[in-house]
């Protein structure tokens, strides 16, 4: 079935319509993002339990973006009043308190043309099995309660096992001079993550996930991973601290997707560039990793939780090849950051909510698959680990420096397991060494999209990474 | 108008047990690329949070949320209550009650968002820059927030405070080398003294940057935090003495429980306050409608009180408590100057110090550090810093001297003895 658009937006368009045209008296450059998403989150564990209507996508609201001699203002609100020229007085008035401070305070415009506004109507709903909205919650809650109660009968020692699922209908519609876009599309993600104690009191944690570009039918997936947390969890009770050091590390598509995000994510994202705070500008046509690197950007490339039509500036989504096979070629870009930067934007403008900021954000960031087997590259290790469990990671695109916390760290000797596993394990290092000691890629690829990301310390958003099984070199502590 | 509208649905439902939140978010913002305005931005949002109770069966309760937007319209906002109400009967949690005590409401007070906007951006405008370390990029936010709060056994109140975030980000550079540091800082008001102080003392940090050594292969050895990042090592002791911790056995720091056994370093003590000056949670009862009043959590090492959400705090037998926002950390019983004595690592940078409320993991990429080590101080980067909380309690060493960190007040430096330093050289 489609997802279908949201009403409410089709009811608001003509008043939106209205507002662009009365600003565009005003101003040279005028857009309204509207959006209306709704959905759910549940929670169940053994101790607490929780349902609500809303989660982190779940929204209704605009937000105006004008332009007027080279600066850029917003305005964001979710009251919208009968009379629309009534609406757009209280915009101008309000702007102009703050263009009056920006007088007092002696404060200059970091001037930018206009966006471009080529004329284009689209109106897509995505593929979905089941809605949001319309999802049996009394099923859902008992399903997860049940997994809940086999994962306590099954992990050792587990203190709780908690279920949690999501699920977002977003419908988006953007409105400038020459452009009337709406999407809709459905968005889900699960997980089960439960914690116990070891000999030594210490507590330890694992959880698995499931997510995709679609209904709440992917949350069935969630009994397959209860199954697989008793394995995980003996793993961790069992692990002990690693020698730091650096070694030879084959980081599973998770780790590796978490690479590529921390990595070549953050440090091409292209409003950094206007900034000069990413030194990938200068490194654009140049070797950053081995020949066995290749990186692609944009929702287009995957049909994952951000698999989005438009962004939230109304440009088309895109699908980018940053990295092709070792060498830098292209970031990110968001269409204010574009225009300063003299190119074209790539369909990454993201916002938090409908009340912030866009900036240039990730979407799908992914690493090709290579021609070699988990298994070769097992054999190929003299001393070192396989990566596996993200727990989280942070950029440093000035300096190329990353930093990965990850979960469970598989210790090979002479090509073998040796049984042995470490955790937790913080991976650090210098993004081109990474990157440029890629010697082997496994044939399969995988795309998580559980995890969410922070422009900085802040500004949250749905991303999905992946990649194939990679073996590299890599400081661990 | 829409709260009356949103009571006579529940009402309607049959509905007996509740709260409502109306919400009102005003915002400023503004967004630099060096002192340049890249651009401003206003934000208006109101937001109506409805949270509805049943019994169950066998001493059960159900409770199930929702969010309506200040557009909705009848119809909706029926089906959004009838539709929590429905979800209110799957969610099976122990019984608790509500909040029931009057609370009195405090004077609103005026936000002057324009104002604090100003303070802002003329303490930017002020900060001493030279030719080699300069402020790239900054953004400022300025909120007055207003929240109504009313729940069925008549506790209502409203409060109105201001809340306040600057994102900083700082070069230094020679002739072929540029670095940047980063830096977040969130308060009720802008202190422009302050805000000024801390941003020169990193840009003095930025000028250092530039000249550093590989962090040697120290094995285990004291690192000394003086920044913001001490924040995560406190607010560990304040999460293991929350309700929601104990009650899900992920912490056993009831009454009178230590919180380190055999501690040869300074014992801590740490309150839970109900007023702190210019933080941005300087409000008086908490989102349930609770009175928030001062409570010492632990004193010289020992657990004293617990704290947190109504629901964990009353299976925990706990009638008189709130959720904490502010926190005070007394200072230990040595100078600064003290427990700098000696040999250790400073680390000022971190890519990203955690410090794992659960499990008491800690780690960290080093970006910058002093290491003092034989009388002599060198410039440190790279390289990581691990641990664990339990280990190092302790043997914990902290200041007589404090800072205040937003919400939250802590000794000025803090030593944690025997890290594990991931050296690069």
């Amino acid at each position: 079935m489609k997802a279908p658009f949201s009403p409410y937006l089709d009811a608001l368009a003509p008043g939106m319509k209205t507002l662009t045209e009365i600003l565009g008296r005003s101003f040279d450059y005028v857009s309204v993002l509207s959006t209306d998403s709704v959905g759910f989150s549940v929670s169940i564990s053994q101790r607490s339990k929780r349902v609500s209507g809303k989660n982190m996508t779940t929204e209704r609201g605009n937000v105006v973006r004008v332009a007027r001699n080279g600066q850029y203002s917003e305005y964001a609100f979710n009251e919208v009043p009968e009379r629309i020229e009534d609406l757009a007085e209280e915009i101008e008035k309000d702007l102009q308190r703050q263009f009056d401070l920006m007088a007092l305070t002696g404060t200059k415009t970091y001037e930018t043309g206009i966006l471009d506004d080529e004329p284009l109507q689209l109106f897509v709903e995505k593929e979905t099995e089941r809605l949001p909205e319309e999802e049996d919650m009394k099923v859902l809650v008992e399903k997860l309660t049940e997994l809940s109660g086999r994962g306590m009968e099954i992990i050792p020692r587990a203190l709780d096992c908690m279920l949690n699922a999501s699920s977002t209908h977003i419908s988006k519609m953007f409105i400038s001079r020459n452009r009337f876009l709406r999407q809709s599309y459905v968005y889900t993600e699960g997980s089960c993550a439960s914690y116990a104690p070891s000999d030594d009191g210490e507590i330890k944690f694992a959880h698995e996930g499931v997510s995709g570009c679609c209904g709440p039918e992917v949350l069935s997936g969630l009994s397959e991973v209860v199954e697989k947390l008793p394995k995980m969890m003996e793993e961790v009770l069992g692990s002990e601290k690693i020698v730091p050091g650096e070694y030879e590390i084959i980081t599973d598509p998770g780790i590796s997707g978490l690479i590529a995000h921390e990595a070549f994510g953050h440090g091409v994202e292209m409003d950094m560039f206007v900034k000069k705070r990413a030194l990938g500008a200068e490194y654009i046509g140049k070797r950053v990793g081995s020949d066995l690197c290749t990186m692609h950007e944009g929702a287009l490339c995957d049909e994952s939780v951000t698999a989005y039509v438009f962004d939230d500036e109304g440009t088309l989504a895109g699908d980018v090849i940053e990295i092709d096979h070792g060498i830098l070629r292209t970031g990110i870009c968001d269409a204010l950051s574009a225009l300063r930067l003299g190119t074209k934007p790539t369909g990454n403008g993201k916002r938090e909510s409908f009340s912030h900021k866009a900036y240039t954000r990730m979407t799908n960031t992914v690493f090709d698959s290579g021609e070699d087997t988990l298994e070769e590259m097992v054999k190929s290790v003299k001393h070192g680990y396989l990566l596996s469990g993200t727990q989280s990671g942070m950029e440093d695109p000035k300096h190329w420096g990353i930093q990965c916390i990850i979960a469970r760290g598989y210790e090979i000797k002479d090509g073998e397991y040796t049984g042995k596993v470490v955790s937790p394990v913080v991976m650090t290092g210098y993004v081109p060494d990474l990157l440029g000691g890629i010697s082997m890629a496994s044939t399969d690829r995988k795309v998580d999209g559980n995890g969410a990301c922070g422009k900085g310390h802040k500004e949250w958003v749905k991303v999905a990474d992946g990649g194939p099984y990679l073996k590299t070199k890599a400081r661990l502590g | 108008m829409m709260l009356s509208l949103i009571q006579e649905k529940i009402k309607a439902l049959g509905c007996e047990v509740w709260e409502l939140t109306e919400k009102t978010e005003r915002g400023w913002e503004f967004y630099f690329i060096r002192h340049e305005l890249d651009q401003n931005r206003i934000t208006d949002v109101k937001t109506y949070g409805v949270t509805l109770y049943r019994a169950l069966p066998d001493g059960f309760l159900g409770s199930a949320s929702g969010e309506i937007s200040p557009g909705a319209t009848d119809q909706e906002i029926e089906k959004t209550v009838s539709d929590i109400y429905f979800q209110a009967s799957l969610v099976k949690n122990p019984a608790y009650r509500l909040n029931d005590k009057a609370v009195v409401t405090p004077e609103l007070r005026e936000v002057d968002t324009a104002e604090i906007a100003k303070n802002f951006i003329t303490a930017m405008q002020e900060v001493r820059e030279t030719r080699t370390e300069d402020i790239n990029s900054y953004e400022i936010f300025v909120k007055e927030i207003t929240r109504h709060y009313l729940n069925s056994n008549g506790v209502e109140y409203t409060v109105r405070y201001p809340s306040s975030m600057i994102e900083v980000v700082v070069n230094a550079r020679t002739e072929d080398h540029e670095i940047e540091l980063y830096r977040m800082y969130r308060s009720g008001t802008c202190d422009q003294a302050k805000l000024q102080r801390d941003i020169e003392k990193t840009l003095k940090y930025a000028k250092d940057r530039l000249h550093t050594e590989p962090t040697p292969k120290l094995g285990t050895f004291d690192v000394l935090f003086s920044t913001d990042d001490a924040v995560n090592i406190y607010s560990y002791f304040a999460n293991k003495t929350s309700a929601d911790m104990i009650y899900r056995h992920l912490s056993d720091w009831t009454a009178g429980k230590e919180v380190a056994e055999n501690a040869g370093g300074d014992r801590i003590t740490m309150k839970a306050v109900s007023a702190l000056s210019n933080s941005s949670a300087d409000y008086p009862i908490d989102d349930e409608g609770a009175a928030i009043k001062d409570r010492l959590l632990i004193d010289q090492g020992v657990t004293k009180n617990n704290w947190g959400h109504r629901q964990f705090c009353q299976y925990l037998g706990m009638e008189d408590s709130s959720i904490v926002r502010n926190i005070v950390v007394e200072g230990g019983s040595r100078s600064e100057q003290e427990v700098r004595e000696g040999d250790y690592l400073e680390v000022v940078e971190f890519s990203d110090f955690q410090v794992d409320p659960m499990a008491g993991n800690i780690a960290g990429e080093i970006r910058l550090g002093y290491l003092h080590q034989d009388g002599k101080v060198r410039i440190v980067s790279g390289g990581s810093v691990t641990g664990q909380m339990a280990e190092a309690v302790p043997t914990m060493e902290f200041s007589k001297e404090t800072e205040q960190y937003d919400s939250i007040v802590i000794p000025r430096v803090t030593k944690l003895k025997n890290l594990k330093i991931t050296g690069i050289a």
